[in-house]
């Protein structure tokens, strides 16, 4: 038979069980709501990254013109250096860590390459073609940031050599770590 | 009052449930107070990681273009320690940021480092303070190889001296009025340097910190040696202490060993329209992967390369 004092003691029992399940269930809680927004801070820091790095990278040594097409210009790309670039890259992978982001991209857009519907990815047919992809890691990507650029190359024309510029869009694509 | 009873003879007498109680409420305090320390250095963890890759990102609106000489600065929300990092592992080498924050009157331990793998910064190896300038530079060896971030914190001040009437260091005394960063100071002018100034020696013997020799390349500072050949590295060797300076240098010069490279390749590349050069660049790649310390970087023959360069139909870079 169960005495008085042993049921009040069974009662405190449970009650205190119930009371530290409930803090352990809120405790829960809160840092699920803390890393859901946790998650989402990383994401807004890798597409501020992203964005600000996009604003600049034409200027990078790897990407800008420098002085090869007259003076200096800003937001110019040496799509010649960028070629390079390209295959250089895919002989030394570290290369696609420089910038941090997960994917680079420059797609011409005027004038229209091809029927102007399909991309035409440059590989030998350069410069025949209007989408260099200078890296893509096999990673989850996040939302593009991109910038308008001048896309220049040089260029032969009975024998007179002169700068080529077209209009072109850089896209920079950060990594999605949220899954992780 | 049903439970404690106090007896006759004056001792305390605690029912069991009581004891119960209160094993087990401490049990449950405890378990709440560990949880709430370990969950407070989680978000000061968080905070210092997410300052470090502020910071980071911030470092991208330092890319010079046509325009260079900016300076920016930015505030960190409690009084904090900027550790600057430098490894010189892997294709380029990493810039580290470590982080820590006065709380509660202590400084957080710095865990994790934010790791930039195209950021160059010069500075103290820890900076403290609420609020940081950074100001860069572009470093061409001879083409751009990176732009180079000062960084430096408001409650260090720099005190130029005797670069007033040199003729051959008025771009320095041009560079530093226009940056008008808050803690730079030029001796001569107006405003005069704070009492508690570092100060920077140009053609200046006396009440120097640092001693920049200009035409032979190299600032001593703290007992020390550090080389320069533009002028870009100059204010590296002055912002930086030498660990610092020579890691980045090294790492400087992995990234333009790549460039050469891909120069190089450009160089042939470009044949194809006409363009034909032999600026050496295969060779040049050789000597910058050579470079072990910022005293060799006077021997590669840079004014070369560059003259070439600028001498042909169509130039590289």
């Amino acid at each position: 038979m169960v005495k008085r004092g042993q049921l009040k003691i069974q009662q405190m029992a449970f009650m205190l069980i119930a009371v530290t399940l409930f803090f352990v269930l809120a405790g829960m809680f809160v840092l699920v709501l803390k890393f859901s927004d946790l998650k989402k801070t990383a994401l807004g820091l890798e597409d501020k990254n992203a964005m600000l790095l996009v604003s600049k990278l034409a200027n990078s040594p790897e990407f800008s013109c420098g002085s090869a097409f007259g003076t200096s210009k800003i937001n110019c790309i040496d799509s010649d250096k960028i070629m390079m670039l390209k295959n250089y890259v895919q002989n030394n992978k570290d290369y696609e860590d420089l910038w941090g982001v997960g994917k680079i991209q420059i797609r011409k857009i005027f004038p229209k390459e091809g029927d102007g519907l399909t991309d035409i990815e440059c590989e030998g047919n350069y410069p025949n073609c209007n989408l260099i992809t200078i890296f893509e890691k096999n990673v989850a990507l996040g939302s593009e940031q991109s910038t308008y650029v001048t896309l220049c190359r040089k260029e032969v024309d009975e024998g007179y050599i002169f700068s080529k510029c077209e209009i072109a869009l850089l896209f920079v694509y950060p990594e999605d770590r949220t899954n992780e | 009052m049903k439970k404690l009873v106090i007896n006759r003879r004056g001792a305390l007498e605690i029912s069991f449930s009581w004891i119960f109680a209160i094993i087990v409420g401490i049990f449950i305090l405890f378990l709440a107070i560990f949880a709430v320390t370990k969950i407070m250095k989680t978000e000061e963890t968080i905070s210092d990681v997410k300052v470090g890759k502020e910071i980071g990102a911030l470092l991208n609106l330092l890319e010079t273009g046509v325009e260079s000489d900016k300076t920016k600065s930015f505030d960190v929300p409690a009084e904090s320690r900027i550790l600057n990092r430098c490894h010189e592992e892997g294709l380029f080498g990493d810039q580290g940021i470590m982080i820590s924050q006065k709380s509660f009157n202590k400084w957080t331990e710095p865990e994790i480092e934010s790791l930039f793998k195209n950021k160059y910064i010069f500075s103290n190896r820890i900076e403290e303070g609420k609020t940081f300038y950074l100001f860069s530079k572009p470093f061409e060896f001879p083409f751009k190889v990176s732009d180079l971030v000062y960084m430096s914190s408001s409650l260090t001040n720099y005190c130029f001296k005797g670069l007033k009437g040199s003729s051959g260091l008025k771009d320095i005394e041009n560079d530093i009025e226009k940056l008008s960063q808050g803690n730079l100071h030029l001796e001569e002018s107006e405003e005069k340097c704070p009492d508690n100034s570092i100060n920077v020696c140009f053609n200046v013997a006396s009440d120097c910190d640092i001693v920049v020799n200009y035409d032979g390349g190299y600032t001593k500072k703290d007992g020390e040696t550090l080389y320069f050949v533009n002028d870009a590295l100059m204010y590296a060797t002055i912002f930086s202490n030498k660990d610092i300076y020579e890691c980045q240098v090294k790492r400087l010069m992995k990234r333009a060993k790549s460039l050469a490279e891909i120069y190089s390749s450009k160089e042939v590349f470009t044949t194809r329209v006409g363009c034909g050069s032999n600026v050496g660049l295969n060779y040049l790649a050789g000597m910058f992967e050579g470079v072990k310390s910022s005293g060799e970087l006077s021997n590669i023959p840079i004014d070369d390369v560059r003259m070439k360069n600028d001498g042909m139909e169509c130039q590289l870079w």
